[in-house]
This record gives structure tokens, C-alpha cells and sequence, in this order.
């Protein structure tokens, strides 16, 4: 009987110290987590953000940067495919409001370090700049297409350009194109 | 006193969990691409087993040996589970980091074999230098393994690029047969130093 109550008494303690953690540290977590969100959308807007507008839909979370006068300077898109090479990759995709890109930043990836984990590094981040879902052949190189592909990690790079084009279609259908350019 | 320095030390070198004693080595080879999360796990662990070895010191006299060892995962995990709450509140970035890993800390044997093999025999003022002694000498080990992986495998340390971006490394240590070829080479320098301390 003494081993049944005693193991009782400490599975008791624990989860009732763990009851007191968790509730010290809910709210700091959520805090934690949406900051991390904020910082990650400051950095790929190239300016400063006044305000931040969040728009759930069906397909995806689109944030909203605006200015002092609410006008929208930048519009960015959760997005993500399936093709990484091993697994899902998660990305947030910044455009302007004429949807020419910005700049992306991968939330999540499992690819391989030192290979495929490349594509969030600025110097191949950076040929996606200005880019829009019509001037550009989506495809890299080796594909014929004009992204440039990282060396040894091929299909980690078609894999962001499918995040991107993606993101990008939810943008577009999220939020048409008013003007012509 | 004597024995207290003693306790305190031979976790560094002389019975350093992973070099000597190769103990929980799946966090050891998993996380240590780079020296921050190298760091970040070590002193995570070494958190979790000064919590534990308190909490077992002071306990064990009370706990029936039929249910030991499960009391001792109970209290490990809990301690665990705290610091998964704590780093997840308070660096997200090396939540990031070290994912699975941090809940993973409760398998780590190298606790329950200190909570085994010492706390629960010995009072609660050695228990916590046995903890700190075992701690940093794992967190120790960790940061060897993971600075050598890191300089080689990507060209930084912490994040700091000694290289440039288009430098070729030895990307080989970044990857996981590399945590086993370090280790290795690791533990082969250690025992050469030893051996010849030892042969003075």
C-alpha cells in the first residue's frame, strides 16, 4: 500500500507545480510568440511599421503594415510547401501594395544544415527582391526557369520558389490589383 | 571540504559524463550544430539536475525501492517540463533551436544515473555540487563539441562568421556523422592528454 500512496504524493506535487508554472508562464509565452511574429515581419518590410492589420481567411494570415494614415505600404502572407526536402517549410512573404516582393523569411524548414538551410540567407533572398507572380518563370535555372538554384540544394530552392508563388497567389487573391501598372 | 572540491570536479574531467562516462549522448549529438545551442542545451540539463538531485537528495529516504525509479522520472520530468515552459517564455530563439530536444532532457540517463548513483544516496549539500560538477562538465563537453562543429562545419562561432559566405567548409560536421566523428576525436584527445599527465 506505502508505494502506491507515496507515488500518488509525488505525481500530486508534480502536477501541481506544474500547474503553477504553466499559468505563470501562459501569458509570457503567448507574449513571446507574438513577438516573434512582429520582428520577423519588421524585418522584411524595409521600413518602419506604425501599424499592423491581421486578416485571417480560409486559405491563409495575411498582416497588414500601414502608416500613420492607415494607408497599407506592405502587405505579407504565412505561406509553405510541401516540397522541402525533408518536410514542410513555412515562410512569410512581404510585398508592396503593387505585389512586387519585398523580401521572405522562412519560419520553420528541416533542411539540411549548411546545404539547404541557404535559403534564408540574404545572398540568395536577395534575387527575389521585386519580383511579381508575372515577370518572373518561377522555375529555377536547372529547370529552365530564372531562379538561381543554391549549389547541392536544388530541391530546397524550387521548394522556397513554390512557398513564394504560393504566397503570392494568395496575395493576389486576397487582395486584386486595383491599378494597372 | 576536500570532499566537496573532489565531488565538484570529477564531473569536469576525471568522470565528465560524456567523455568518460558517455552518457546522454543523444542530446550531445544532436544539437550541438552551433556553440549557442551547444550552451543553451548544457545549461538547460544542468538546470534540470540540480532540480532533480535537491528534490532526490532530500526524498529518497521516503521513497519504497518498488517505485523508485518511476518517482524519479516524475520528478525529473517535472523539472523538465519547467524549463521547456521557461525557455519557450523567455528565449524563443533558443526554443527554436533546440525543439524536441528540451522535452527530450527527461531520457537524458546521465540525470536519472546521477539521481541513482548519488543523490539518492547522499546528502542535499553534496547533491548540488554533484549537480554543478556534473552540469557544467556535461555543458562543457557540449561547447567543445559543438565550437569544433561549428567553426568547421559552418565557419561562425555564435552565430559569428570567421569566413566568408561563399568559403566551402567541412560540411560534413555540421551533419550528423560529423557529431560522431567529433565526439570521437574529442574523447581520443582527452584520453591522449590524460595519458600523458599520467605518465609524468
Amino acid at each position: 500500500m506505502r508505494p502506491i500512496i507515496i507515488l500518488t504524493l509525488v505525481g500530486l506535487l508534480s502536477a501541481s507545480l506544474l500547474a503553477v508554472v504553466d499559468d505563470l508562464t501562459r501569458e509570457p509565452i503567448a507574449q513571446a510568440k507574438a513577438e516573434m511574429k512582429r520582428k520577423a515581419i519588421e524585418e522584411i518590410f524595409p521600413f518602419n511599421i506604425d501599424s499592423l492589420k491581421t486578416v485571417k481567411t480560409d486559405s491563409t494570415t495575411f498582416y497588414e503594415a500601414l502608416d500613420k494614415e492607415l494607408n497599407v505600404k506592405g502587405i505579407a502572407a504565412e505561406a509553405w510547401t510541401t516540397l522541402g526536402y525533408s518536410g514542410r517549410i513555412e515562410i512569410l512573404l512581404g510585398v508592396s501594395p503593387e505585389h512586387r516582393i519585398f523580401d521572405y523569411k522562412v519560419v520553420s524548414h528541416l533542411e539540411t544544415p549548411g546545404l539547404g538551410d541557404k535559403i534564408d540567407k540574404p545572398k540568395f533572398k536577395a534575387q527575389f527582391k521585386d519580383r511579381t507572380l508575372g515577370d518572373t518563370n518561377w522555375k529555377v535555372k536547372k529547370d529552365g526557369g530564372d531562379i538561381d538554384e543554391l549549389t547541392a540544394a536544388t530541391i530546397s530552392s524550387r521548394a522556397i520558389s513554390d512557398a513564394v508563388v504560393r504566397g503570392l497567389e494568395f496575395i493576389n487573391a486576397q487582395y486584386p490589383k486595383t491599378t494597372e501598372e | 571540504m576536500n570532499e566537496a572540491v573532489n565531488i565538484l570536479t570529477r564531473g569536469f574531467v576525471r568522470e565528465n559524463p560524456v567523455t568518460k562516462m558517455l552518457l546522454g549522448l543523444c542530446p550531445v549529438l544532436a544539437v550541438t550544430t552551433s556553440a549557442y545551442n551547444g550552451l543553451g542545451m548544457g545549461l538547460a540539463t544542468t538546470f534540470v539536475l540540480l532540480g532533480s538531485n535537491v528534490v532526490i537528495s532530500l526524498a529518497a529516504k521516503a521513497i519504497p525501492n518498488t517505485v523508485r525509479i518511476p518517482s524519479f522520472i516524475l520528478v525529473i520530468a517535472t523539472f523538465v517540463t519547467i524549463v521547456d515552459l521557461l525557455i519557450k517564455a523567455y528565449s524563443p530563439e533558443l526554443n527554436q533551436a533546440l525543439g524536441i530536444f528540451i522535452p527530450l532532457i527527461v531520457v537524458n540517463c546521465m540525470i536519472l544515473g546521477r539521481a541513482e548513483a548519488f543523490a539518492s544516496r547522499s546528502g542535499v549539500w553534496y547533491s548540488v555540487i554533484d549537480a554543478i560538477g556534473m552540469g557544467l562538465g556535461f555543458t562543457f563537453a557540449l561547447l567543445l563539441l559543438s565550437v569544433f562543429r561549428e567553426v568547421l562545419g559552418s565557419g561562425t562561432i555564435f552565430n559569428i562568421p570567421l569566413v566568408g559566405e561563399d568559403a566551402s567548409t567541412m560540411l560534413v560536421f555540421a551533419l550528423p556523422p560529423g557529431a560522431f566523428a567529433g565526439l570521437g576525436l574529442i574523447i581520443a584527445g582527452l584520453n591522449a592528454l590524460e595519458k600523458k599527465k599520467g605518465n609524468k
